[in-house]
């Protein structure tokens, strides 16, 4: 049961920094009310705090901040950079729900700098320098336990529009493995906007590359990954950002044959740049003991935004079904996106911030981490609240003069979403994994909210078939049928649903529809076979097993269900053989057992 | 030592007036640790391109720090084939009003400054930029002056990196 989703996954956040205002002393040997402001005692602290750690060689800003001659060759671009507030880049709003890694100078700070520069920005006395920042060389957590490094480098051109470029990563490991901390070096960071990690268990991406190791282009990338185990990480790199461990008992998990897709956002220098990022992981030997969730907000079908629409305001409502910690929360909209929020209303309808960017900019876009999780308890309403300016006043806008614009995965789309990574808390295990109670809750949500919307009928049928709800799983299934007729996983997925509901009959067309469509499907051709041996129509049902069989050679089940296929139309020596096969895969595979012996009864009695 | 004239990169000092011999001249100002500057290469050099038979490009250089070699080297890297100016004293800049990293001045062909300011509307700020510029200033000018008329905008200022701060 697979769903297609967007992962977006992080581990990663910007140093913490208390921001403190600086001293406004009085200098001893001055009576003046207003003493001068000197780089020394008043700005390095403020600098050295909030600039130094980008501002670095090696680092993603274009020129060092550490030293006053450094400072001072761009000090009135920083006093207008700080008073527009376009630098330090942090674009949430002030909040009672503090962030971890907030990033803004105060007032004070602000003030200073101008007050500093219009005063001929002097250096002060070498006594009031505080000591240079000191910043960890080479990886920040020490030397990974493994180092993945993209096969084939990207050139960059010198100028154009904005790259958005994926780089596939192959885990080269043997066994399961947990990881409790993602450090990503995305290559030269000057050139290197943000970049997403998203975790592909199922080798889909590969296939998108034109040559093996040279990844592929797109903004959005949307990955299938497991209903039943949701992506529940948020792996973000941006300028600034340090790796920082998962919480206790929340690694990732890593399986034998998993991708890992670096998704980068790329902006030309003027010159040719040569990107090719790397990744370290940080394995640990605890596997995880609490399980978060990236719940997904977004409201993409409601973006049909007529050309110079200044204030197209999207909203989508989620009603939590449980009790859940708010851990991090990561907003996306494109150039449109002018004002973002979100808030959260309590049950007693205490209404919570828990973002706003009132000048959204998709280059700075982040995750932000709260700096303590946020308790929202069953029945709190999670509400998202996005206006877009598709006029010619905004600069951004993809199209001069401004034209319609609609959702959609292309940066000259545009989208409207919200993710939370949320942990469950305060469950009761005996009822199952409290994660599938908020599936279930959210792909009912998006029913409602977008009947067409395929994923969630489909989301939501894998809720009930797991809960046993066949025939409403069905009716869900049918429903995503009926959107994507040629789409192989629902039709499958139907068919199974109608096998188990004792419908074969019903079953076989949708599992043909699967077959045909994806020829290398090999649940649909195994699910096909099983179908068409239950209406005893072994002839039909043989091919299929056998091209399972091709598909999959290491599968004891259809091992064993090739050889009641063959023993029903009485070819026993190849029947035979099989459910050895079978045996040897897996000693302990009944069916192939039963057969087996049933076959050695029959053979010896006549 | 400020040197009050501008300098070749042999050291030689040159005024670039003079030596556009009857073109439009064009002086570009850009500092090397300055990425609006760096961003505008392509641009800059596919202007020069465009109009080789009315105005002689000149890039110009005003960071008092950078040698010859910084700056052959920087040529190199973002493919000018374009003469580069030092203007160490910023003798070049303050004749031709310029006041940020990157701004052009145009002058005719009698030698009059007729337009400083931003190449185009490209940045809005430093390191917000639109998906590509929808005016064009400095081509503009280039056109005006060419064509011997009045430039229509003139002194619209830049973004980027002040030539204050190199003082």
């Amino acid at each position: 049961m697979k769903l297609r989703r967007i992962h977006v996954a992080t581990l990663s956040a910007l140093t913490a920094l208390s921001l403190c205002g600086a001293p406004l002393a009085r200098t001893q040997n001055s009576p003046s009310p207003t003493p001068q402001v000197t780089f020394n005692r008043d700005i390095a602290p403020v600098i050295f705090h909030s600039c130094s750690m980008c501002h670095r060689p090696g680092e993603a800003a274009p020129f060092s901040l550490l030293t006053y001659s450094d400072v001072k060759r761009h000090a009135r671009q920083i006093a207008d950079v700080t008073r527009a507030r376009t630098m330090p880049p942090w674009l949430p709003e002030p909040q009672p729900l503090k962030f971890a890694d907030e990033l803004r100078l105060t007032a004070t700070e602000i003030s200073l700098i101008q007050r500093w520069v219009d005063d001929g920005a002097v250096e002060g006395a070498a006594s009031d320098l505080p000591p240079a920042p000191k910043f960890v060389e080479g990886w920040q957590l020490g030397q990974p336990d493994l180092i993945l490094k993209a096969a084939k480098p990207l050139t960059l051109p010198p100028q154009g529009t904005d790259t958005y470029w994926n780089f596939i990563f192959p885990v080269p490991i043997q066994e399961t493995k947990w990881v409790k901390a993602v450090e990503i070096r995305p290559g030269d960071k000057r050139y290197v906007h943000h970049a997403n990690i998203l975790v592909d268990r199922y080798g889909a991406s590969r296939k998108r590359e034109a040559v093996p190791g040279t990844g592929f282009g797109g903004m959005e990338i949307r990955i299938e990954s497991q209903v039943f185990d949701p992506d529940s990480h948020l792996l973000f790199w941006k300028p600034g950002t340090v790796p920082v461990p998962e919480p206790e008992g929340m690694a990732l998990r890593l399986d034998k044959g998993t991708d890992l897709i670096l998704n980068t956002h790329l902006q030309p220098s003027g010159k040719t740049e040569i990107i090719q990022p790397s990744i370290g992981l940080y394995f640990t030997s605890q596997p995880a003991t609490k399980l978060p969730m990236l719940l997904q907000l977004e409201n993409d079908a409601k973006l049909d935004i007529p050309a110079g629409e200044k204030d197209f305001v999207v909203t989508d409502d989620f009603t939590l079904p449980i009790d859940v910690d708010l851990m991090a929360i990561y907003p996306h909209a494109h150039y449109l996106g002018k004002d973002i929020q979100a808030f959260a209303t309590l049950p007693d309808g205490t209404k919570k911030t828990l973002i706003h960017i009132p000048n959204w900019n998709l280059n700075w876009q982040a995750v932000y981490r709260y700096a303590e999780p946020v308790r929202l308890p069953r029945g709190t309403t999670v509400s998202l609240r996005y206006t877009y300016d598709n006029s010619e006043d905004n600069p951004l806008n993809p199209n001069h003069p401004p034209e319609r614009v609609v959702g959609g995965n292309r940066s000259s789309d545009e989208m409207c979403h919200l993710w939370l990574q949320v942990l469950p808390v305060n469950f009761d295990s005996t009822k199952g994994d409290p994660r599938m109670m908020l599936q279930e809750a959210l792909a009912r949500h998006n029913v409602q909210k977008n009947p067409a919307d395929f994923e969630a009928h489909y989301n939501l049928a894998a809720m009930l078939q797991a809960r046993d709800q066949l025939d409403a799983a069905i009716a869900e299934y049918e429903a995503a049928v009926k959107l994507r007729p040629n789409d192989a996983t629902a039709n499958n997925a139907l068919g199974a649903a109608l096998v188990a509901a004792g419908h074969p009959d019903q079953a076989i067309p949708y599992l043909r529809a699967a077959s045909n469509n994806h020829p290398d499907y090999f649940d649909a051709h195994y699910n096909l076979g099983i179908a068409l041996a239950t209406q005893n129509d072994f002839s039909a049902a043989l091919p299929e097993f056998r091209l399972a069989l091709r598909l999959q050679p290491h599968d004891a089940g259809v091992e064993a269900n090739l050889g009641a296929v063959l023993a029903q139309i009485g070819q026993y020596a190849e029947a035979k053989s099989h459910f050895e096969r079978a045996l040897q895969i897996d000693p302990n595979q009944e069916l192939a057992k039963e057969n087996l012996e049933a076959l050695q009864r029959q053979m010896t009695s006549h | 030592m400020a040197q009050q004239s501008a300098l070749d990169l042999d050291g030689k000092p040159v005024d670039p007036l003079k030596a556009a011999k009857g073109k439009i001249a064009v002086l570009v100002f850009l500092r090397r640790d300055c990425p609006v500057s760096s961003r505008y290469a392509p641009t800059i050099q596919a202007l020069a391109r465009k109009f080789s038979d009315t105005a002689t490009f000149w890039l110009v250089d005003p960071d008092k720090n950078d040698s010859p070699s910084d700056i052959r080297a920087y040529l190199d890297q973002y493919q000018y084939h374009l003469p580069a100016l030092r203007d160490p004293a910023h003798a070049l800049a303050k004749s031709a009003h310029v006041q940020i990293t990157p701004e052009a001045a145009v002058f005719n062909r009698a030698g009059q400054l007729v337009y400083d300011g931003r190449i185009d509307d490209w940045f809005i700020e430093v390191g917000r930029s639109r998906p590509a510029p929808t005016t064009h200033e400095l081509e503009d000018a280039i056109r005006a002056a060419a064509a011997g008329q009045p430039v229509a905008r003139s002194e619209v200022r830049g973004v980027g990196c002040y030539l204050s701060d190199l003082e």
